[in-house]
């Protein structure tokens, strides 16, 4: 099964780091359920394009905090993860999309008044639709 | 703990040649890539790791036993693929796989057979007859079913297809899921290195790196496209500039640490491809900092 990864190469966010949250991301929004296998770290090394030193490093801190289990000969799981902890990463994700968003906006030296009018526009686009 | 394959210090010297291996110590379950360029001394290598060639200083072992011992059952835990098949030419492939099954216990016949059903390998035909694409393929398909903890494979991908590349790096990863085995590859395929390395070793001019883990050795390196040209020609981890204002570092925090002192805005940065990392060790003896 091929994993919706993405790695960006211009951040400085370490690589097990990226593909930590981003697996973080697949089960807080519920497109990776509680029980869904995920790839085996050969696999997902060969895909990502990186050692497979790496991606055992992401998955055992994703074990350690609780969001994958890994039994023996079986493979590597979804664990159960508390709703609360899910949505409360969900609304992260959401922050963060906005936060780079703005750092974006400042880059084009938008002040706070322009960039507040454009999410209202495109709110109002998107319920037009 | 004993490691399937340790090397120490190592020195050979043919004519004006000299290769010189510090420490190497492979561990069990990880992909290793040696890169170099042509006759930079990666074949010579592995011939010293299999007793071909005699180094004349310092020390190999396979598990724990010296290659250059009296016993050379180590022997039957590596499998080893040159980059010819030397002697082979008047079998066929299941003669090979006859001797091959006899000579090491460990020999898989499901690990054989399959790889060359899925690659349509002629084994009724004599090696003679077999272009060089096949004949690496059959080259694989009995290092394959030896079924060795230890494989090292000297260019095995450079007459193949496409396909059977891909099927090649997908049946050598499910051998790797048992987590046991450990596998040297020589490649000048930028594809198979970043698709099976854990880590990489460096031949150049006769001297050899330490391993060097794959993604910090990326990581280690950065490019930053500025707004502006630095005024000096050389900025703190600067290793090359192209178009004026597109900087390459081996040393980013270095350098973005100079370009905030001195006001220099960076427009975008990213990491470097593998492919220009190798291409500036090989080509400009580049320093690794990592």
């Amino acid at each position: 099964m091929n994993l919706p990864i993405r790695l960006s190469k211009s951040s400085r966010e370490p690589i097990y780091h990226q593909i930590e949250n981003q697996i973080k991301a697949l089960i807080a929004s519920g497109q990776l359920a509680t029980g869904d296998p995920l790839p085996s770290i050969r696999l997902l090394a060969k895909e990502l394009e990186i050692s497979s030193i790496t991606i055992r490093r992401a998955y055992q801190n994703l074990e350690y905090s609780g969001f994958i289990q890994t039994s023996q000969g079986k493979g590597t799981f979804v664990a159960e993860v508390d709703p609360a902890m899910k949505t409360s990463m969900a609304s992260q994700a959401v922050e963060d999309a906005i936060s780079k968003a703005i750092s974006i906006a400042r880059q084009h030296e938008c002040s706070d008044e322009d960039i507040v009018r454009m999410v209202k526009t495109l709110l109002q686009k998107e319920e037009n639709q | 703990m004993t490691f399937p394959l340790t090397i120490r210090n190592i020195e050979k010297s043919i004519d004006e040649f000299h290769l010189n291996i510090q420490d190497l110590t492979f561990e069990e379950g990880t992909i290793s890539a040696i890169v170099g360029t042509n006759g930079a001394g990666k074949s010579t290598f592995f011939k010293m790791l299999m007793n071909l060639v005699k180094q004349d200083n310092g020390e190999i072992e396979v598990f724990g036993h010296s290659v250059r011992g009296e016993d050379d059952a180590w022997k039957q835990q590596i499998a080893y693929q040159a980059q010819t098949m030397i002697g082979c030419d008047a079998f066929t492939g299941e003669q090979l796989r006859n001797l091959m099954a006899e000579v090491y216990p460990s020999w898989d016949e499901s690990l054989f057979r399959r790889f060359s059903e899925k690659l349509n390998i002629p084994l009724n035909k004599k090696v003679q007859k077999l272009s060089p694409g096949v004949k690496t393929k059959l080259n694989l398909a009995l290092n394959f079913g030896k079924n060795t903890p230890i494989l090292m494979l000297d260019e095995p991908t450079a007459a193949m297809d496409i396909p059977s590349r891909n099927y090649f790096i997908q049946f050598l990863l499910e051998l790797m899921e048992r987590g046991d085995r450990t596998v040297l590859i020589a490649s000048h395929q930028a594809d198979d290195i970043k698709k099976l390395a854990d880590y990489l070793v460096f031949i150049n001019k006769g001297s050899v790196t330490r391993l060097l883990e794959k993604d910090s050795l990326v990581s280690s390196y950065r490019l930053f496209w500025l707004k502006e040209e630095p005024q000096v020609s050389r900025i703190p981890g600067e290793i090359k500039r192209t178009y004026k204002k597109v900087i390459l570092s081996n040393h980013p925090e270095a350098t973005m640490a100079y370009l905030s002192k001195n006001g220099l805005v960076i427009v975008d940065e990213q990491v470097p491809e593998l492919e220009d990392i190798i291409q500036e060790i090989l080509m400009e003896g580049e320093m690794i900092n990592v």
